[in-house]
């Protein structure tokens, strides 16, 4: 950690401080103004979903259109709450999305550190193979892991999800530590080997604390990846009980029987816990970032 | 299993005169290191990528039941169609679009969020929020929004006095695919924006200070030193995301359901229905047009890093 | 010292070696054993809705497990992602033992079904309303069991035809028109006619209105797609939008069930063509808007059809699952459990001892007493599933105002005569 102190100081980019008076005055109310314009630009469809949720189901598509409810009603959120089978879905797609993100914490760190720092025959193979598997579409694959995890017997199991939001996620994980690990400084890391640190040690005690806004980076958009997965899901998944968020909450407008704003106070609970995660995470992906590019 | 490999440690003196030179290792060592990783893209990518390869060169009868080997026949038909030009340009046209328009507002909006205001978190937590919603539900509400009769967003032009007589976005050709790309560029942002803060944040203040004493504008100090700095996280962005845009199934299956035809489809939504919804219902057409798909990202990609030239930004 | 890196690397393939072996404890069995009989079979069901279709399965599930002790599998799929899903299952070997779809003559031809002789009891084919048994039936076996019905009729708003000074339903094409006109003209973005001609369900609107000018799909064992009649009820349908715009804008670009049921639910449209599901949302969510329901007006003076529609439950032979899907169909069939869930999901009957039962609900009247003469598609042609897909993806571009009526059905009638 000491080596961190030495390197690059946390500074805030408070962007390009023209000497200019009035800007300096201006800008304390301008930017947050600014601010709210952009809050409300990214809300908005979202507070419409409120709105709709906050309906009852037959007036979501009323016609013409209302911006606030005729007749304001939180049942919809009440009968989600406490639908068993929402409650399952959650469970499922927080078990699926906390599972994957440590895998693919563990799994890309020591492939990220390796890559960055040795070279190594197949070094180019291996960072092409992980581009190149990227480029695969979800919906095209599906068949295959499908018929691959019915071999195995993965077919309808939380292991099944794991698995391939593993998978599917490492490629970013990898890239964004890469960057990180390749940044720092060589002689950080060499002060270390002669302070006689394995490779694994150096990695873990000295590497490591100086890449944590990678990692954060990372976990940020894998779990938000797993949490979203669908159609992988959509297909692996049998049982109601095990489906996750994205696939269950779909059941609520089917061809037959369209409930909206179940349907939409389903997925307004289910933003909930990705943002409390990034509250919780935000100050580190920005505000302590010490050393490294996005390389 | 651990115990067993002796892996050569000896790698600690590295070459000085480039200070970044990575040091090597052995293949066996990579393997070790690699490991986790590469059984699980091996296992859950790799293996159901050779499992489309080979449902292209397979027949497959209407409900999937496989008939026998096809040779070239998917490859032939699906690059035969007659609407497979128009779903090629549709599709050049939403990754272009949506890729930059994403990338110029994110760069825009990285810029602001890396400033230090009053409520700053406050803004950084709302933007999250159309990337933690999950595209199929952000989809259909976009379809409600959008909808010529019941649709707020038709609603809300008529308020405001902007239009006299409602649109019909999903459904009219002229509107359709402007308003699936500005639905794409909306869900992109958040994302693309989040990773040039990062990128933002590791330029040094000291570079900035140099700048300020040189006395540049701060649009040359953005053009000549931000933007440069920036340039490892903008690469990374337009490659991520050219490849999530052209894979983006979602927008355009949901916000297209009730057009007929394919003139608005893109590949990924056009192999879908080719496996499913037309005529054809041929799984191993569709494979073929996977694979297609495949190979046009790999081209526009390559395209792109040569006209970056990715080696250099790399080395620097 | 020297190994530690070697650790971390080992660590992580054990935290992968782990989830693996984690994830292959909750996986169940693959259902096909080798010999003798199964022990569990897999059904595939379609989600009509979200409240009702799990609730009866599980609650059959659990009756089939304890009648014959045989593990039932349940897995219920959306109707969207249904046709996917079981191509997938296909495609990988992990057949169902039971499937619910809206199509089965595919499945025959590709010789995977059990006929009736092989799995359904003789009193229980006997039960089933013969217009079904006929439709399920391929080259003359019964394989497509039915496990529900729906009829169609002309819904229209009540309110919308009194303000127009519109007094009984139209009984003819020309009165239609008229009755359309006279709604669209109230003004208020009132739609005469909400005509739902995209890609979701538009097979069925053009169905309806063909079978009532004296067209149809097959005559005689023969494809007549652009016969004369359907050629003039194509172009009827596209006059409708195009030079008596008496529907909502945009009918080839409007789905059935977000486009035009919901204008009539919102009491937009004059009329609509509807089936019990939509009649159940009106009781229910849209109380306020107050229609009745007709038979469909005729075009060429003949009397009204009732277009239907089936959707089959279909069993895979597998080695060892006959008894335990014989037991299946057994029970299903029971009336104590079919005509429950056909009431629960607000359809129609397939027996004659359910239309018996269902005979005391005056609100399904209109439907029953059509339903032994009902009028269905070619389900029992597997080129139908062809047909119906490109009718689907492309009608709404045939009645566009660009549109050409008779090419697209020759071009329909060339793709069913080439039979690709």
């Amino acid at each position: 950690m000491s080596a961190a102190g030495g390197f690059r100081q946390a500074q805030p980019t408070t962007g390009i401080r023209r000497p200019k008076r009035g800007w300096n005055g201006a800008r304390r109310w301008v930017l947050p103004v600014a601010g709210l314009v952009v809050v409300i630009v990214f809300i908005a469809p979202y507070l419409v979903m409120l709105l709709d949720a906050l309906r009852p189901a037959g007036e979501v598509l009323a016609t013409p259109p209302t911006f606030f409810p005729k007749t304001w009603t939180g049942q919809a959120f009440v009968q989600v709450i406490t639908d068993p089978a929402f409650q399952n879905w959650l469970k499922t797609s927080l078990i699926v999305a906390i599972s994957s993100t440590i895998i693919v914490i563990l799994v890309a760190i020591p492939a990220a550190y390796f890559t960055a720092r040795f070279s190594f025959r197949g070094r180019l193979a291996f960072l092409s193979l992980i581009v190149i598997t990227q480029m695969f579409a979800p919906t095209s694959l599906v068949v295959g892991i499908y018929r691959e995890f019915y071999d195995l017997g993965l077919i309808n199991s939380y292991g099944a999800l794991i698995l391939t939001d593993s998978a599917f996620n490492i490629a970013f994980a990898l890239w964004i530590l890469q960057g990180f690990f390749g940044a720092i400084p060589r002689e950080i890391e060499e002060a270390a080997s002669i302070d006689g640190a394995g490779r694994f040690g150096t990695m873990i005690r000295i590497m490591l604390p100086l890449t944590l806004p990678g990692v954060v980076t990372a976990v940020t958009f894998t779990f938000i990846a797993a949490w979203n997965e669908y159609v992988v899901a959509l297909t692996l998944i049998q049982d109601d009980s095990l489906k996750p968020l994205t696939v269950g909450i779909n059941s609520y407008v089917t061809a037959y029987q369209q409930n909206w704003s179940q349907m939409f106070a389903a997925s307004l609970i289910a933003i909930v816990p990705v943002v409390i995660l990034f509250a919780l995470i935000e100050k580190h992906l920005i505000g302590g970032m010490t050393a490294g590019a996005v390389k | 299993m651990a115990s067993v490999t002796p892996g050569p440690v000896a790698v600690t003196r590295r070459s000085r005169r480039r200070r970044r030179a990575p040091g090597t290792a052995s293949l066996l060592e990579a393997l070790l290191w690699l490991a986790p990783a590469l059984v699980l893209i091996l296992g859950v990518v790799v293996y159901p990528a050779i499992t489309l390869v080979a449902t292209s060169f397979n027949k497959y009868s209407i409900i999937g039941l496989r008939l026998g080997p096809a040779g070239f026949t998917n490859y032939v038909n699906f690059l035969t169609s007659p609407d497979l030009l128009q779903v090629v340009w549709n599709t050049v046209v939403w990754v272009a679009l949506v890729v930059i328009l994403t990338i110029l507002i994110s760069l825009a909006l990285a810029q602001f969020l890396s400033k230090e205001f009053w409520g700053r978190r406050v803004v950084r937590w709302a933007v999250i929020v159309p990337w933690a919603s999950a595209l199929v539900i952000s989809s259909q509400l976009f379809r409600l929004m959008f909808d010529y009769y019941h649709g707020i967003i038709n609603q809300a032009l008529i308020t405001v006095g902007i239009i006299h007589r409602p649109i019909d976005w999903l459904g009219d050709s002229h509107y359709t695919m402007p308003s699936m790309i500005a639905v794409g560029v909306f869900v992109s942002i958040p994302f693309t924006a989040y990773l040039f803060v990062a990128g933002l944040n590791a330029i040094p203040t000291d570079v900035y200070e140099a700048a300020r004493i040189d006395g540049s504008s701060a649009w040359q100090t953005y053009r000549q030193i931000t933007l440069p700095l920036l340039r490892p996280a903008i690469l990374i962005g337009v490659v991520l995301n050219m490849i999530y845009v052209f894979n983006s199934f979602p927008i355009n299956w949901i916000l297209n359901g009730s057009n007929p035809g394919f003139g608005n489809d893109t590949l990924i939504t056009y192999m879908y229905k080719l496996a499913f919804k037309s005529a054809q219902h041929d799984v191993g057409e569709s494979a073929a047009a996977g694979i297609f798909n495949v190979f046009i990202i790999l081209i526009a990609v390559g395209i792109y890093l040569r006209f970056v030239n990715w080696r250099e930004a790399e080395k620097k | 010292m020297k190994k530690k890196y070697l650790r971390w690397g080992a660590v992580a393939a054990a935290a992968t070696v782990t989830s693996l072996m984690l994830a292959s404890c909750g996986a169940s069995a693959p259902s096909s054993s080798g010999k003798g009989s199964v022990k569990s079979i897999k059904v595939v069901i379609a989600e009509y809705s979200k409240d009702q279709t799990p609730k009866f399965w599980n609650a059959f599930k659990a009756k089939y497990e304890k009648q014959t002790g045989i593990k039932l599998n349940l897995q219920i799929i959306d109707w969207n992602d249904l046709d996917q899903q079981s191509s997938t299952m296909i495609q990988s070997g992990d057949v169902p033992d039971i499937l619910n779809e809206n199509a089965y003559a595919s499945y025959a031809a590709d010789g995977l079904l059990y006929n009736s002789d092989q799995v359904l009891p003789a009193a229980t084919k006997a039960d089933i309303i013969p217009a079904f048994v006929k439709s399920g039936t391929y080259k003359g076996k019964f394989y497509g069991m039915p496990d529900l019905s729906s009829a169609r009729a002309l819904f229209y708003n009540t309110d919308l035809f009194s303000k127009a000074g519109i007094t009984a339903a139209p009984t003819t094409w020309d009165d239609f028109v008229a009755d359309a006109k006279k709604v669209t003209a109230l003004g208020g973005g009132d739609v005469g006619y909400a005509q739902p001609l995209g890609p979701e369900e538009a097979q069925a609107e053009f169905a309806i209105w063909l079978f009532n000018n004296g067209g149809d799909f097959k005559a005689d064992g023969k494809w007549t797609l652009n016969s004369a009649a359907n050629v003039k009820t194509l172009e009827f349908m596209k006059s409708l939008s195009v030079t008596d715009k008496v529907t909502q804008n945009n009918p080839g670009h409007t789905n059935r069930t977000d486009g035009a049921f919901s204008l009539f639910e919102q009491g937009k449209a004059g009329m609509v063509v509807g089936f019990s599901p939509l009649q159940g949302a009106l009781d229910t969510q849209y109380k306020s808007v107050k229609y009745a329901i007709a038979p469909m007006p005729s075009g060429d003076g003949a009397a009204a059809q009732t277009y239907g529609v089936t959707d089959y439950l279909m069993s895979f032979k597998k080695t060892g699952n006959e008894a335990a899907v014989k037991a299946f169909y057994k029970l299903y069939y029971s009336p104590s459990e079919i005509n429950t869930w056909i009431k629960a999901e607000g359809f129609l009957p397939v027996t004659q001892s359910g239309l018996k039962e269902f005979a005391s609900n005056t609100s399904l009247k209109v439907y029953l007493d059509t339903l032994p003469n009902i009028h269905l598609t070619p389900t029992d042609d597997p080129e139908w599933d062809k047909i119906a897909l490109t009718i689907k993806q492309n009608i709404g571009l045939a009645v566009a105002p660009n549109g050409d009526p008779k090419k697209f059905l020759d071009d329909l009638q060339a793709q069913a005569e080439a039979g690709k």
